[in-house]
This record gives C-alpha cells, sequence and structure tokens, in this order.
C-alpha cells in the first residue's frame, strides 16, 4: 500500500464519522448533509461534494445508514437517509475513539 | 441491500443514481438562482462543485461491490461484437476447440466411466474384492467351499458374498425366448451391496443353502419396466431360465444393475441354482464332476468373492482371510514335493477396492486408454498453440487500436482482461460445441474399441461431464488467450504508432513467440503421427502373424447347444446332424467339431505326466487340451509334420492316441520325433502320440503358441456337451456361404440358436482390438494435429511474408528471380518444420514406454513409422507454405515501396 491510499483511508474514515453525526440528529437528502457539513465546519472541511455520494452508498451497503425516497418540503421526491441502530453504536464507538485520539494527542503535545 | 440483491437490482439502483444526482444539481442550482446567480451560471457552478456527474456515478458503481461483474458482461458484450466482426477467425477458433476440448471430453466420458464413477450402492468405497496372486498370475475365483470357509472367520462387522460372472441366459416368459444377462450371486449378496427392492424382496441368507433347491430370481428395475410393463403381479410369476422355471420373488431398486461396469445384469438368481441354470463359465476346474453341482465340489472355483468392510476392520479381515488359504495350501500340499510347495507358498491374498465395480473392459483399455488420454491432451495444446498464434496475429492487426485506447488511458490490466475475456468467451463457445463432438466422439470411441456390437457404457451428460467440460474450456482459453493477453498489456506505444496506419505492424516479440508455438505445434504432431505409425505397423504385423491354421477359409459358426434345452443325451446326434446340414452347403468343402473353438477365447488346460520323466513343480507340466472331431486338421488347416491324422478307428473302444505340437513334443519327450512315446494324465501313460502337429496360437496372435495337445472326440465322449463352434472350410467366398450355412442351419434345427458365422480370421481381428483402436483413434487424431499444425504454419508464414512485403519489393526491383523469393519462403517453412521434427523426435523418445505392451513385432523406434511421420511433416510444411510462397513472388515492387 502506498502513502497515498492510507491518507485516503484516513480521509475516508473521517468523512464517513462526519456524515454518520450529521445525519444523527434526523433524516436527510444528500445535498442537505453537503449543505448542513458546510454549516458545521464553516467551511472549513472541503469535502468536494462528488464524494458524499459514493461514501453514502458504502455506509448504505455497510447497514449504518438506511437510505429512503420520501417527499421534500416542496413535495419533490429525494432520498433520505438516516442512521440505523448499528450506525448509531458505530457512531458512538468512533466518537469515543476520536476523543480518545484528542485527549491522547493533547497530552502527549502538552507535556513538553 | 445484501451484495446478491444488488447483483440483481442493477437497473433500479442505476435509476435511482440517477435521481439522486438530478435532485442535487437541481437543489443546489435552485439556491444558487435564489442567491442571485444567473440561471445559466448557477447550472455550471452547481455541476462543477459536484464534479462530473459521469465520474460520481463510476464512484458510487464501485462502492456496490457488483464492478467486476459489469465489467465482465462489458467485456463479454465487447468480446461478442468482435467476434461477430471477424466470423471467419471465430468459426476458425471455435471449429479448431471444438475438435480439442471434444476430444478430451470425450476421452474422460469413457474414462470416467470406466476407471472414476463408483457404483451406485451404500457406500461404495467399503466394497471389496478377493484376488489370489500365483506364480502364473493373478485370480479372482474361489470355490463354494472354500468361500464358506472365509466366511466362518469373518471378523465381525465385515460380509463377504459371492458371485458367478453374468453371462447370456435364455429367459422364457409366456413362450416367448429372449437373451438376458443374468448373475448367480449367493443369499447375502444384495444385503451386502446394500441394494433393497421396489417390489416383493430381495434374497437373503435362507435362499442360498441347498443345492438345485432355491427356484426363485430377481430381477432388475429394468427389466421389470421392459418385460413386464412395471406390473405389480410379477411377484409370484413364473419364468424360465435356461430351461429351468424360477419364481420372481423381487424387484432391485431402480439404477442397480449389478456390478459390472460394461455389463448389464438383468436377472439374479441364488448361486446354489448353478447346475439348473446350466451355468458352466469362468471357472478353474480341477477334478470336477459337471453332472453334480459345483456348490460342493472344492476343484470348481467360480465365484468371485465380493465384500464389506470399515476401511478400520479391513487388515484384521486380510489378516484371517489369508490364514485360511495358507492352511488350505498346507493341507493340499502335504503329499506333495517340495518344489511343488515352494511354488504354492508364493501364493497371496489380498483385498482390492471394488468401489468402481468390475470391468473386463478397464482391464482391456487401461493401456491404449492411458495414451489416448495423453495423445488427445497433446491435440489440445497444439490447438492451443495454433490459436495462441492466431489471436497474436490479430491482435497485431489490433495494435493501432489498443495503442489508440491506451492513451486514451485504459490501464493494461483492464486490457488484459478484456483480450482474456475474448479467449474465455471462445473457449466457452467451443466447449459448448465441444459437448456434441464428445458425445459422438465418446461412442465411436467406444464402438472401435468393442467388437462393433452396441454400446456396452453408458455414456450420459450428467453433471461430471458438464463440469469437465467447463474446467477444461477455462482452462483452454487462458492457455491460448493468456500469452497474446500479456503481450497486448506490455503494447509499446511508440512502437504502435510509429508504425501506425500499416495493417501489419513489425514487432519481433510477437513474430519470435509465433514461431516458437509454431514449432511446437509441429513436435507435438509428429509425436502423435509416430506413434500411431508405430501402433498401425505393429497392427500390421499382428495380423501377419501365422495362427498355424487357415483363417480366411475357415468358417466358424457359434452355436449356443446349452441355452436351447438340448438334453446331453440328444448331442451326439445333434452334432453329427449340424455337420451333415453345414457339409452340404454348396462352398462347403470339408466339417470340423473342436470343445476348444479356434479364436473363440477359450481353452482347457491339463497337466501330463511323461514316464521316467520328473514332473516340474506344477503349472509346468499344464498343456492344452483340445478333443477335435476327425477331419478337424485338414479342415482347419492345422499341418501336420510327422506321424498320421485320427482315423476312423481310433473310436471308444480303440487304445487312446492323441496329436502333439512341436511345442508339447519339444518340452515333454526333448525331441521332435515323438510318434510312438507315450504319456498320461498322471503315472499311468495311457496316451500314444500318433502325429505332430506345427504350433499353433489358438487364440490370440499376441501369444507365443503354447504346447498343445488333440484327442479324438470320440474317445473323450463325455465332453459332448461343450461344443459351441461348428467350423467350416469353404472354397468360395466366405460371407456368401456363410449366410448359405445360417439359413441351413435354422431351417434345419429351428430350436437352436446361431449367434453369428464369421471366419477365423474375424475372430482373431478381435482379438486384436486393444492395439487396433489404439492406432485407429492415434491416427485420426494424428491428423487432425497435423492440419492443425498445418494451420499454424500457414498463418506464421503468410504473416511473414506480408511483413516483409517491403523487403521483398525492394529484392524485386534489384532484379531477383521471383523463384528465389519462392524458395526464401519455403526455406523458411522448412526450418520451422526441421526445428519442430527435431522436438518431436525427442519427444518420441521420451515417451516410448507407453507404447509397452502394445507393440508387436516392430520396434517402437520403427524406421518406417518414424520416416513415414516425418514425411508427412514436411509435405505440411510444404504445402502450409505454397500459397505465402507464390504470394512472396507476386509483390508489385511498386505497390511495396509506395505502402511505406
Amino acid at each position: 500500500m502506498n502513502p497515498d491510499e492510507r491518507r485516503t483511508d484516513i480521509l475516508q474514515g473521517m468523512l464517513d464519522l462526519v456524515i454518520l453525526k450529521t445525519v444523527s440528529s434526523e433524516p436527510l437528502h444528500g445535498y442537505g448533509i453537503a449543505q448542513r457539513i458546510r454549516l458545521i465546519t464553516a467551511e472549513r472541511f472541503r469535502i468536494p461534494q462528488g464524494s458524499l455520494y459514493p461514501a453514502l452508498h458504502r455506509l448504505e451497503n455497510k447497514g449504518l445508514l438506511r437510505g429512503e425516497w420520501m417527499p421534500t418540503a416542496t413535495g419533490r421526491e429525494a432520498k433520505f437517509y438516516r442512521l440505523t441502530a448499528k450506525g448509531r453504536r458505530q457512531l458512538d464507538t468512533e466518537i469515543a475513539g476520536w476523543r480518545d485520539l484528542a485527549a491522547t494527542m493533547t497530552l502527549v503535545l502538552g507535556s513538553t | 441491500m445484501g451484495l446478491i440483491g444488488r447483483l440483481f437490482a442493477r437497473r433500479r439502483l442505476e435509476r435511482e443514481l440517477d435521481a439522486e444526482l438530478r435532485f442535487h444539481l437541481e437543489q443546489h442550482t435552485r439556491d444558487l438562482v435564489a442567491s442571485g446567480v444567473d440561471p445559466a451560471e448557477a447550472r455550471r457552478q452547481a455541476r462543477l462543485a459536484l464534479g462530473g456527474v459521469e465520474q460520481v456515478k463510476e464512484a458510487a458503481r464501485d462502492v456496490r461491490g457488483t464492478r467486476w461483474l459489469d465489467d465482465l458482461a462489458a467485456d463479454t458484450r465487447y468480446a461478442l461484437r468482435m467476434l461477430r466482426k471477424a466470423p471467419g477467425f471465430t468459426a476458425a477458433a471455435i471449429v479448431t476447440l471444438a475438435l480439442g476440448i471434444g476430444a478430451n471430453t470425450a476421452v474422460f466420458s469413457v474414462a470416467d466411466a470406466l476407471f472414476l464413477r463408483h457404483l451406485p450402492v451404500e457406500r461404495p468405497t467399503e466394497l471389496f474384492h478377493f484376488r489370489r496372486s500365483t506364480p502364473v498370475g493373478p485370480d479372482t475365483r474361489f470355490s463354494a467351499p472354500a468361500f464358506r470357509r472365509y466366511q466362518a472367520v469373518l471378523p465381525s462387522g465385515v460380509q463377504l458374498a459371492g458371485m458367478g460372472t453374468t453371462v447370456g441366459m435364455y429367459l422364457v416368459v409366456d413362450q416367448a425366448p429372449e437373451r438376458v444377462a443374468a448373475q448367480l450371486v449367493s443369499g447375502n449378496w444384495f444385503q451386502t451391496l446394500g441394494v433393497r427392492s421396489v417390489r416383493g424382496r430381495v434374497f437373503g441368507p435362507d435362499d442360498d443353502r441347498i443345492a438345485d433347491g432355491h427356484p426363485v430370481a430377481v430381477l432388475s428395475h429394468q427389466l421389470w419396466t421392459r418385460r413386464f410393463g412395471g406390473s405389480d403381479s410379477v411377484v409370484g410369476r413364473t419364468i424360465r431360465l435356461n430351461g429351468a422355471a424360477f419364481t420372481v420373488i423381487g424387484v432391485a431398486e431402480p439404477g442397480f444393475s449389478g456390478v459390472g461396469v460394461e455389463r448389464r445384469t438383468e436377472v439374479w438368481v441364488p448361486a446354489a441354482m448353478q447346475r439348473a441354470v446350466k451355468y458352466y463359465f469362468n471357472a478353474n476346474m480341477n477334478d470336477v464332476d459337471n453332472d453334480k453341482s459345483w456348490v460342493d465340489q472344492d476343484g470348481a472355483s467360480w465365484l468371485t468373492l465380493l465384500g464389506r468392510a470399515e476401511p478400520a476392520l479391513l487388515v484384521e479381515a486380510e489378516n484371517r482371510f489369508a490364514t485360511v488359504l495358507r492352511r488350505e495350501i498346507t493341507e493340499a500340499t502335504a503329499q506333495a514335493d517340495s518344489a511343488v510347495r515352494a511354488l504354492r507358498a508364493q501364493e497371496r491374498l489380498t483385498l482390492e477396492p471394488a468401489a468402481r465395480g468390475f470391468s473386463d473392459l478397464r482391464d482391456d483399455l487401461g493401456t491404449p486408454l492411458r495414451l489416448v488420454i495423453i495423445i488427445v491432451g497433446l491435440v489440445l495444446l497444439v490447438a492451443c498453440a495454433n490459436l495462441a498464434g492466431l489471436l497474436l496475429a490479430r491482435n497485431t492487426a489490433r495494435a493501432h487500436e489498443i495503442a489508440v485506447r491506451m492513451s486514451l488511458g485504459a490501464i493494461g490490466g483492464r486490457l488484459l482482461r478484456q483480450v482474456l475475456t475474448e479467449s474465455l468467451v471462445l473457449a466457452i463457445l467451443g466447449g459448448a460445441v465441444s459437448l456434441a463432438v464428445a458425445t459422438i466422439g465418446g461412442t465411436a470411441l467406444l464402438r472401435a474399441a468393442a467388437d462393433g456390437g452396441p454400446n456396452p457404457l453408458d455414456l450420459r451428460l450428467d453433471w461430471r461431464l458438464g463440469s469437465f467440460v467447463a474446467g477444461i474450456s477455462l482452462l483452454t482459453g487462458i492457455a491460448f488467450g493468456l500469452p497474446p493477453a500479456l503481450r497486448v498489456a506490455r503494447t509499446d506505444l511508440y512502437d504502435a504508432f510509429r508504425s501506425s496506419g500499416r495493417v501489419v505492424s513489425g514487432n519481433r516479440g510477437h513474430a519470435a513467440l509465433g514461431r516458437r508455438l509454431v514449432i511446437g505445434q509441429i513436435g507435438l504432431s509428429l509425436a502423435i503421427v509416430v506413434v500411431a505409425g508405430v501402433l498401425v505397423r505393429s497392427v500390421q504385423s499382428l495380423l501377419a502373424v501365422d495362427p498355424g491354421y487357415d483363417r480366411a477359409e475357415v468358417l466358424s459358426a457359434r452355436i449356443d447347444v446349452r441355452g436351447a434345452g438340448y438334453q446331453p443325451a440328444d448331442l451326439p446326434a445333434l452334432y453329427n446332424r449340424l455337420e451333415a446340414t453345414i457339409a452340404s452347403v454348396p462352398g462347403v468343402s470339408a466339417t470340423a467339431l473342436s470343445t476348444m473353438g479356434l479364436a473363440s477365447g477359450s481353452s482347457a488346460s491339463s497337466s501330463v505326466e511323461v514316464p521316467g520323466k520328473p514332473r516340474a513343480p506344477d503349472w509346468d507340466n499344464d498343456v492344452q487340451v483340445n478333443a477335435v472331431s476327425i477331419g478337424f486338421l485338414d479342415a482347419t488347416g492345422i499341418r501336420l509334420l510327422k506321424g498320421r491324422t485320427f482315423a476312423l478307428s481310433d473310436g471308444p473302444k480303440a487304445p487312446k492316441v492323441a496329436i502333439v505340437t512341436r511345442a508339447m513334443a519339444r518340452r515333454f519327450f526333448e525331441t521332435e520325433d515323438a510318434v510312438g512315446l507315450r504319456f498320461g494324465y498322471d503315472k499311468d501313460p495311457v496316451f500314444e502320440v500318433i502325429g505332430i502337429v506345427e504350433d499353433l496360437r489358438p487364440n490370440r496372435l499376441q501369444d507365443e503358441p503354447p504346447p498343445m495337445m488333440f484327442l479324438p472326440l470320440a474317445q473323450t465322449g463325455e465332453n459332448f456337451d461343450y461344443i459351441y463352434n461348428v467350423m467350416a472350410r469353404v472354397h468360395r467366398d466366405p460371407a456368401q456361404v456363410g449366410a448359405a450355412v445360417k439359413a441351413a442351419l435354422t431351417a434345419a434345427e429351428p430350436g437352436l440358436p446361431v449367434r453369428e458365422i464369421v471366419t477365423l480370421g474375424t475372430l482373431l481381428e478381435r482379438g486384436v482390438r486393444q492395439e487396433q483402436m489404439a492406432s485407429r483413434v492415434s491416427g485420426i487424431f494424428g491428423i487432425l494435429a497435423a492440419l492443425l499444425a498445418a494451420v499454424g504454419l500457414y498463418g506464421i508464414l503468410s504473416y511473414s511474408v506480408a511483413r516483409r512485403t517491403n523487403e521483398l519489393g525492394v529484392r524485386l526491383a534489384l532484379g531477383a528471380a521471383p523463384g528465389r523469393l519462392r524458395l526464401l519462403v519455403i526455406g523458411d517453412s522448412m526450418r520451422l518444420v526441421g526445428a519442430g521434427v527435431g522436438l518431436g523426435l525427442v519427444l518420441v523418445m521420451a515417451s516410448l514406454g507407453l507404447l509397452r505392451g502394445l507393440v508387436h513385432g516392430v520396434s517402437p523406434r520403427d524406421p518406417i513409422a518414424v520416416g513415414t511421420a516425418v514425411a508427412l511433416l514436411v509435405t505440411v510444411g510444404l504445402a502450409a507454405a505454397a500459397l505465402p510462397a507464390w504470394r512472396a513472388s507476386r509483390v508489385d515492387p511498386v505497390e511495396a515501396l509506395r505502402r511505406d
């Protein structure tokens, strides 16, 4: 495995976590998720919109998200993604993992 | 949705993906417009932000995990399109593959039926049979009393049953006689095999206790449906087998037709009924009274012992059985001298696996089939090399297209997969067509092997054959597709474009690989053709062997006296009538009877003693014995060397006389002038030698002439029951006279079944059937391989001429004679053939061992066979070079130079 691919993996893992967190409060469609992420991260994370859909489908195939076609507020049909029970467990685990990592990093960086 | 679900919901997923992305773009555009952007600009920005709809779709498809399948489908469609565009190439490739794969499949179907398939019984791998190895070869026959002695020492959990050979018997149901395959079996035989009944019951131990006391029969499911219409009322019906009445007690389960591979049994009767059905087959006889049942005689060894044991119990069982055999031998040889004892002490008893059933054909065809398997494998290799060459040339022609696609971003691995898919599609198409080839070919193969009679084996298209074809097709596709595909993946863009615009690009690597493939094809074909030639020469030399009698002028009428129900007392009169009837047919000059028909496959031996000469240990005293009518020697053309033939005066009351062969005289009297000397079966020298005849091969041309003696029938009256062949010497067309003899016999004795009337020559030819099969089959494949090699050679030569058009044009322009250019191409062809022939000869020398046991009378390095094969391949080389050479000489210099 070359270093490029490893970096993609980390990015992908982060993107997954961000998506899971975004849809944890309410079901959202793809465009909605993109908008929400932009707002929350204050555009500090430039996530190419194109990589969003493959990630959504991958999470759906893993059973962490469930997609459902529903009418939007304007009455158009759109695919809404919601967190499954498995997805919620995954999210909790990953959040805990991140907190751990962050705490450890803080410790390391603050120790000198 | 799981992977499988995603696989099948492809269309819906595509639709949804499309709708999802469209929604995204519309939303984004609307938001942008709402924030004051111009609608057209908003659409542009939304697209940019998303980053290319098609790329996103592709990425989303990758995530599905079904990508490989989509690719495969696309590659297959592409491959089919490419193949449709080149119908000539496609047809040639499919025919080549169908023949190559079909040949292998045909051979596999035969090998599977003979060597691999298990009997359709419970846990077949637990079955074993007894085999006794003796100094004169293995024997599987045991006497009924010996069978009972082995049963007495069975370890618990081991079963042991006995059975005779499946033979033809005359079945009479409601007056209509027909020949069916019947077998004598012990009472526990069905239980041992684990075969049950579908109607009534199968035998139990109580059905086989008293000699002649159990007139009961079990039918095969097949006979039951064929002859009795599957009627329930069959149980309890009376049928007659070889004249004896039996009550049907049950029908065996469907699919079971005995333990013979090529001989399907249709009816079973208890072994105790041996005498009632007049079963006198395949027995080793030693002091036996045929008027009494064999069941109680230790001298008649006729039962094959079939048992069942879990593997863990086998060693224990084998030890116990071996102990019984050793005790028997000790008792039997207590009175004999030490040499006999030492010889018999070498006998060993082993238990052999019997899961695959019993087969004569397996033993007969084992050696030639092994050779044929290798040959068809080589043919397939030739076909692969041939196709690889064709594909290589095709891909070279497509080099430009491939280069364009690579420069547009197609990666090597992807292209490799695509090109490989093409060859796999070809292989699968060829494999499908090969099934037809295989079914016809397998049947033909067996027919070549089996006397031209009905196909004895069950060659069905089942999952085994199906998976074999699928497997070998895939392997073939990879074998011929991979080398050219690898070349494609390594296409050098610079090279390809430099020569772009030309149909054929000069790539040294392609040409070298192509030439190596052609050399390989020629080498393999040469090897096959040499083997075929050696076998053909061997069959010729076998058929030219002098059997010691006149094979072309003597007819043998094969009659079934026993099945027809004649009583022993009727027989002398019957044979007199038969001889008279045959003698009265125009064209017949003499008739003869013998207990052992010439070339019929039957023989009888007896040990003899010469007064004053010490006995050799055991079998070395054996001579073949044949009781014959007075005119036998004259009618068959056996040459009398000394003394006289039998005369009317050698009657029942006259002194006993014998005529012996030269081999017997030499062995037992140590002189060829033994007339007047005496010998006997024991110390009493009852026979006087009255004549010496030239050696003969009574049954098989392959065998050396054995020591033999002839006795007058009139002095051995009690053996009359055994004559199945009446011989007639003819002085006109044997086929015509044979038909007349048959008509006369049928008219005179309507109740006597005449199996066939053929010359002794025809019977002898059947004896070389395995050699003939091997020579015919390898001959056919040799020609096939040589043809494929010719096509491959033609391809490479045409390619080379096309590639050198330029150079040839320049040469012509500079004044080279067209004839010289023709020679150039022919020389090129001969260099390839020469290299191929060299390779082939090395292959032949390395594989001579395979011919052992199949070649008689010629050396496996037979110069005529090798010379013919080389000549054939050189001719192939010249023929393949003809058209390209002509083309080379017809190159138009102007045209050739303009092309650059």
